[in-house]
C-alpha cells in the first residue's frame, strides 16, 4: 500500500501535502504536550517495531503479497495523534531514506494509512470495547488496514479521470476503480484478520508488561 | 488469350510487392541487454506485471510488456541518456526508475546484497530508537525541576 512516485497526480498530492502539513503541525503540539517520560519508551518501541513490521511479507491468495502495519495498535494504545505521528515518522523515513514509498505520495501514504487507520481503528476501539474487549481489538486492527487499503484504491483509481494526455491516455496510474478496488480491498480484507490478531495479541501483552513494570 | 494472358501476369505482378508487406520475417541474434530485476523485499518476483520504458524526454514508450516469471524486465537501450523504467500492478505496488545508460549505451545494474536490505530495517530501528531518545532529552528539558 505504500505508493511510489509517478502514481498520482500532482493535481492530488499537493492539497494532500496541505492537508497532512496541518495535521502534521497540530499533531505536533499535541504529542509534545501529551507525551510523558513513561509512555515515551512504549512508544518508541512500539514505532520502531511497525518500522520492522514492514518488512515481514504475508504471502496472500494470487501470488501476491502484504504485511501489516501496527497502526492499529499504536492507536488503540496510545490514541489517534501519537499513533498518526508515529506512523508518519516511519513512512517518512521509509521514503525519504529506504525508498519504500514515493516522496510525492508521502501525504496519501500518511493520511490514508496513518491518519485514518488510526482514526477508525480508535473509533472501532471505543465503540466495541463496551461489548467485548477482545472483539474491539481484533476489529481496531481490522479496520486501520481494510479502510486505507479502501481510501488507496479510490485514490488510485481517481488517476485516469484527474490526468491524462491530449489522446485521452492516463498520465500515471492507469488502472480505474473497477481494477483498483477489488485489487486492494480482498487481500486487505484477508490481511486485516492477520493485523486484527496482532493489535488484540499486542495490546495484551503490552497491558501486562505495563502492569509489571508500572510504567505509562 | 494473349490480352488476357499478359493482362493476368500484371495483376499477379502487381500485387506481388503488398503482399511482400505481410511476410512476417524473424532473425535472431544475441546482444548485450539491460537486465531490471523486480521483486519484493521478501525476494518474492514481481512477475507478469506491465511494465513501460522511455527514452528521455519522450512520452511514447520505446518498449511496453510484462515482467517475466522471474520479475525481470530485459531491454536493449539503443542510446546514451537517461532510460525511464514504469512498472506497476493493479494494486498499486510498482517502481519508476531512471537508469542512466553511458555512450556505448550500457546501464550498469546490481543486485542489491541482502546485508543492505536486512541492514535497512536494523539502521531504521535504530533510527527511530534514536529520535525518541533526542525527544526523552527534550521532555526531561521542558518538564520543570
Amino acid at each position: 500500500m505504500h505508493i511510489p512516485d509517478g502514481f498520482i497526480a500532482p493535481q492530488m498530492y499537493l492539497p494532500l501535502y496541505a492537508m497532512a502539513a496541518g495535521l502534521w503541525a497540530y499533531g505536533a503540539r499535541r504529542v509534545g504536550r501529551e507525551l510523558d517520560e513513561a509512555t515515551l519508551p512504549w512508544l518508541a518501541s512500539l514505532t520502531a517495531a511497525a518500522f520492522a513490521l514492514s518488512f515481514v511479507a504475508l504471502p496472500l491468495p494470487g501470488g501476491t503479497s502484504a504485511h501489516v502495519t501496527g497502526v492499529g495498535l499504536l492507536a488503540v494504545l496510545f490514541g489517534v495523534w501519537h499513533a498518526f505521528m508515529a506512523a508518519s515518522l516511519v513512512y517518512a523515513m521509509q521514503a525519504l531514506l529506504f525508498g519504500d514509498g514515493g516522496v510525492t505520495t508521502l501525504s496519501l501514504n500518511a493520511l490514508a494509512m496513518a491518519f485514518c487507520g488510526a482514526l477508525s481503528a480508535r473509533a472501532f476501539y471505543l465503540a466495541v470495547r463496551p461489548l467485548h474487549v477482545g472483539l474491539a481489538l481484533f476489529l481496531a486492527g481490522w479496520i486501520a488496514l481494510f479502510l486505507p487499503a479502501l481510501l488507496v484504491a479510490l485514490a488510485l483509481g481517481a488517476q485516469p479521470l484527474i490526468a491524462r494526455d491530449a489522446a485521452g491516455t492516463p498520465l500515471y496510474f492507469p488502472f480505474g476503480w473497477s481494477v483498483t478496488l477489488p485489487a486492494l480491498l480482498i487481500p486487505h480484507a484477508l490481511l486485516g484478520i492477520g493485523e486484527g490478531a496482532l493489535t488484540l495479541l499486542g495490546a495484551r501483552l503490552i497491558d501486562r508488561l505495563r502492569t509489571r513494570y508500572r510504567t505509562g | 488469350m494473349m490480352l488476357a494472358r499478359r493482362l493476368f501476369l500484371g495483376i499477379a505482378l502487381a500485387l506481388m510487392g503488398p503482399s511482400h508487406a505481410h511476410d512476417l520475417h524473424s532473425s535472431v541474434g544475441t546482444g548485450e541487454a539491460v537486465v531490471v530485476k523486480l521483486y519484493f523485499i521478501d525476494d518474492k518476483p514481481f512477475a507478469y506485471e506491465a511494465y513501460e520504458i522511455f527514452r528521455q524526454g519522450e512520452s511514447v514508450p520505446y518498449q511496453v510488456g510484462r515482467s517475466d516469471a522471474f520479475g525481470r524486465v530485459v531491454f536493449l537501450p539503443d542510446r546514451a541518456g537517461e532510460w525511464r523504467v514504469k512498472a506497476m500492478s493493479e494494486d498499486g505496488h510498482g517502481v519508476d526508475v531512471v537508469l542512466y545508460a553511458d555512450e556505448a549505451a550500457r546501464v550498469e545494474v546490481r543486485d542489491k546484497p541482502l546485508i543492505e536490505r536486512y541492514g535497512r530495517v536494523v539502521v531504521g530501528v535504530a533510527l527511530i530508537l534514536g529520535l525518541f531518545g533526542l525527544l526523552n532529552l527534550y521532555l526531561r528539558r521542558k518538564k520543570p525541576s
